[in-house]
């Protein structure tokens, strides 16, 4: 049998079970018939929210039958030749009754043609074609942004999405000063990333993809303003239904301090930072604990530190990791620092964070090397809570 | 008969509805401390402690590899520490096989559970069950038991005024125990009138919400002498885990204590409990459960749980009488306590509770609803 765009004409037919929507047979109860130059007939019976499809020489009982050449059914069920110029041409005529034969177009979702494969280029090009019309304006309001796209590699190129005035437009290439530039040493992995196959985190940690600019926008902006990139292979394979059971499981919790925590906790409300001393190393601990643990002794010596002291460990975190105990969701990118508090030697350090227009001015500490003085900025109204200390700040 | 292990000492902090004021790390480290006062063992590589056994549990603790918490006050830095997540029971067990198999002379076994904590101990049972199925039905091991309760009710003849039996004594004999949980002594009457949980089970039948920490030093035969004048030893273990969807056994059946049983009992050469063994600690989490396990354990005849209490069976072959699970200790490490009333009869530190004579006891615990899992172990004077 012939094919054409790929498609065989029994393909449609083949697949019209798969296809029906028992929705849009309601109350029917009638016969098509289908008579395909060439090719054959095939006979659908719609009763009882239920059909049948079967080739067959006998048309008889149908109410309405349709009559095309192979080429033209196909082109029509897969959407490359428009129905109403080959109705209105001749080239697809129906017997009997017409107007009964219109409801066979509720019938079916519509026929996608399987595409064996796409490379990356022609998923490039049909992601960033697919920009405009998955754009939501609603979303827009206000914003002036325009984000470029910098994809490497033997299939790579250059875009850039610019929103202004609640409009959207594409251009292949990058101008002026992007909002935020997100690069891709290989173009591939940005395909892969777009259609799930990677996450974002593991191409930054790995170093194959880095941003520019206001990260912000691109984290948090972009999801919101475009419809998800659909997967133009992913349409063809018959969907298995999928069973999924969402479960929260909550449970809440009294966590007692303890006296040693409690003693720490306490300290915070009243601005002062204390650790413990071991009786026999001389080590310090932040936050206190009950017992030094190498030398499984109880330390009950509580000294006040800091509250001063200067960045021993840092980093930059750009996931918006929520807070368990409140579900809400850090401001990204946050700077994680432990702070070698004064009193303190070695690796006995306070872990907090770092004021965020701060977050590049930090330099760690390491061996003879200084890091960057901080001291605590308090919460007004302290409660005993490692909040009480908002963040810590350069101590200029 | 095999190779033994000895219990040198034990500690335990005492039971309690609720340690507010306390984490469960400063449950664990008065006993932690006085077992290193009672033994002298010390930490070195060659001849100390190199490996810790603790028992906790994820849900209950609400944090993930919940012995990651305590390690630092059970003396677990730098050295092996792995956690019994199932009934503390097995922990001995596994402490058996260690030294047993000459892999370590010395372990440290702790154990913590604050029950107080967690809202809902029945919502933390529920999280044993199966996603899809079970758990949406609101399964928990209140509402299982109650299923076995009522088979094994009908089959052995125990009946509510048997149970109302089982609770009063409970409490009185706790009363001679000082590391039990405090709670007020009760008659029969009130028993009965307590209000239905799940019927056949009464609130007074279902063990109380508890907190305690525990700890035990375990050791080789060879070197027990550095560490105690007066061992106890287990000699005999075994464990069964039964079919885990409820729908699919007999509830009323004692299959798998029974095999557990049979298991500890050759090893430790038992050839009839009713004679060789002198005190039995049963892990009654609900009161039909004393009967029940009886029966599994060997003491009472099958089917006759009722009659047996009736015939006096729970004082003749002293039967918890530190008060048993019935009386208060976290769920999880049921196991644990039992076995170590078991110590304090065999080493006569038992007290007023105190069997005369005693050379051999049994501990038996469960987990899961329904006792789904059993385990069994045989102690020696």
């Amino acid at each position: 049998m012939a094919e054409y765009w790929g498609v065989k004409v029994e393909d449609i037919f083949n697949s019209m079970q798969e296809r029906f929507r028992p929705e849009g047979a309601k109350d029917l109860d009638t016969v098509f018939g289908y008579d395909i130059k060439d090719e054959g007939k095939w006979k659908l019976t719609v009763k009882d929210n239920k059909i049948k499809i079967e080739k067959t020489d006998d048309l008889s009982g149908s109410v309405a039958t349709m009559q095309a050449d192979g080429e033209t059914f196909v082109g029509v069920n897969t959407g490359n030749v428009d129905a109403t110029n080959a109705f209105m041409g001749g080239k697809v005529k129906v017997e009997g009754d017409m107007a009964a034969f219109g409801k066979t177009g509720k019938l079916f979702r519509k026929f996608v043609i399987a595409q064996k494969e796409m490379t990356t280029k022609d998923y490039l090009a049909d992601m960033f074609a697919t920009i405009v019309p998955r754009f939501k304006v609603s979303e827009a309001a206000g914003l002036d942004a325009s984000f470029a796209f910098d994809l490497g590699g033997p299939d790579g190129g250059k875009w850039t999405v610019f929103i202004k005035d609640n409009v959207c437009t594409v251009t292949a290439t990058i101008e002026g000063k992007p909002t935020v530039t997100l690069e891709f040493n290989d173009a591939k992995d940005y395909v892969d990333f777009i259609l799930g196959k990677i996450d974002s985190q593991s191409l930054m940690a790995g170093g194959k993809a880095g941003a520019k600019g206001d990260l912000n926008m691109m984290a948090s902006k972009w999801p919101v303003l475009f419809e998800k990139y659909k997967d133009p292979l992913a349409g063809n394979v018959p969907q298995q239904e999928l069973i999924v059971l969402k479960k929260t499981i909550g449970l809440n919790e009294k966590f007692s301090t303890g006296p040693i925590m409690g003693k720490f906790l306490k300290g915070l409300k009243e601005k002062k930072i204390y650790a413990n001393k071991c009786p026999q190393c001389g080590r310090m601990q932040l936050p206190p604990r009950e017992v030094c643990a190498d030398c499984r002794v109880r330390v009950n010596e509580i000294v006040e530190v800091g509250p001063k002291g200067e960045v021993r460990y840092m980093d930059i975190v750009y996931y918006a990791m929520p807070d368990p105990l409140t579900g809400a969701v850090r401001d990204t990118p946050y700077g994680g620092i432990n702070v070698l508090m004064d009193g303190c030697k070695g690796n006995e350090t306070l872990p907090h964070f770092i004021r965020k227009d701060q977050i590049e001015k930090i330099q760690m500490g390491w061996n003879e090397k200084k890091g960057t003085r901080v001291r605590p900025v308090w919460e007004e109204n302290r409660i005993g809570d490692i909040w009480d200390i908002k963040y810590f700040e350069i101590d200029e | 008969m095999g190779k033994r292990m000895a219990i040198c000492a034990v500690a335990q902090i005492k039971n309690d509805a609720e340690y507010w004021h306390l984490r469960f790390q400063n449950m664990l480290l008065g006993c932690f401390e006085s077992i290193m006062e009672q033994t002298k063992v010390t930490f070195d590589m060659e001849k100390g402690i190199r490996n810790i056994i603790t028992c906790s549990d994820d849900l209950f603790d609400a944090r993930t590899i919940s012995d990651n918490g305590i390690t630092d006050v059970v003396g677990a830095h730098f050295r092996g520490e792995e956690k019994m997540a199932q009934e503390s029971i097995n922990g001995l067990g596994y402490a058996m096989a260690s030294i047993l198999s000459g892999h370590d002379d010395v372990i440290l076994f702790m154990g913590h559970c604050k029950e107080s904590q967690g809202e809902s101990r029945r919502m933390i049972s529920n999280l044993a069950y199966d996603p899809f199925y079970s758990r949406p039905l609101g399964m928990d091991y209140h509402n299982v038991d109650a299923l076995q309760a009522r088979a094994y009710m009908e089959k052995s003849k125990v009946t509510d005024e048997h149970l109302a039996k089982i609770v009063v004594r409970s409490r009185q004999n706790a009363k001679k125990n000082p590391y039990a949980r405090e709670n007020k002594l009760v008659n029969e009457q009130e028993v009965l009138n307590s209000p239905m949980y799940a019927d056949p089970l009464r609130e007074l039948h279902i063990y109380p919400v508890t907190d305690w920490a525990y700890g035990m030093l375990l050791c080789c035969e060879d070197r027990v002498q550095e560490f105690t004048k007066k061992p106890v030893w287990v000699t005999g273990y075994g464990s069964c885990m039964d079919r885990y969807f409820l729908g699919d056994k007999d509830l009323a059946s004692n299959f798998s204590l029974n095999n557990a049983s049979k298991r500890a009992y050759e090893k430790a050469g038992i050839k009839d409990p009713k004679k060789d063994i002198q005190v039995f600690e049963l892990s009654d989490h609900a009161a039909y459960q004393l009967p029940m396990w009886a029966e599994g354990v060997g003491i009472a005849d099958e089917g006759k749980g009722g009659k047996w209490i009736d015939d006096g069976g729970m004082d003749k072959f002293n039967v918890n009488l530190s008060g048993g699970q019935l009386n208060g200790n976290p769920l999880l490490l049921g196991g644990a306590a039992r076995a170590m009333e078991c110590y304090y009869q065999l080493s006569g530190q038992a007290g007023d509770r105190q069997v005369k004579g005693a050379k051999r006891a049994v501990a038996q615990a469960a987990t899961g609803g329904a006792g789904q899992h059993q385990a069994v172990i045989v102690m020696e004077a």
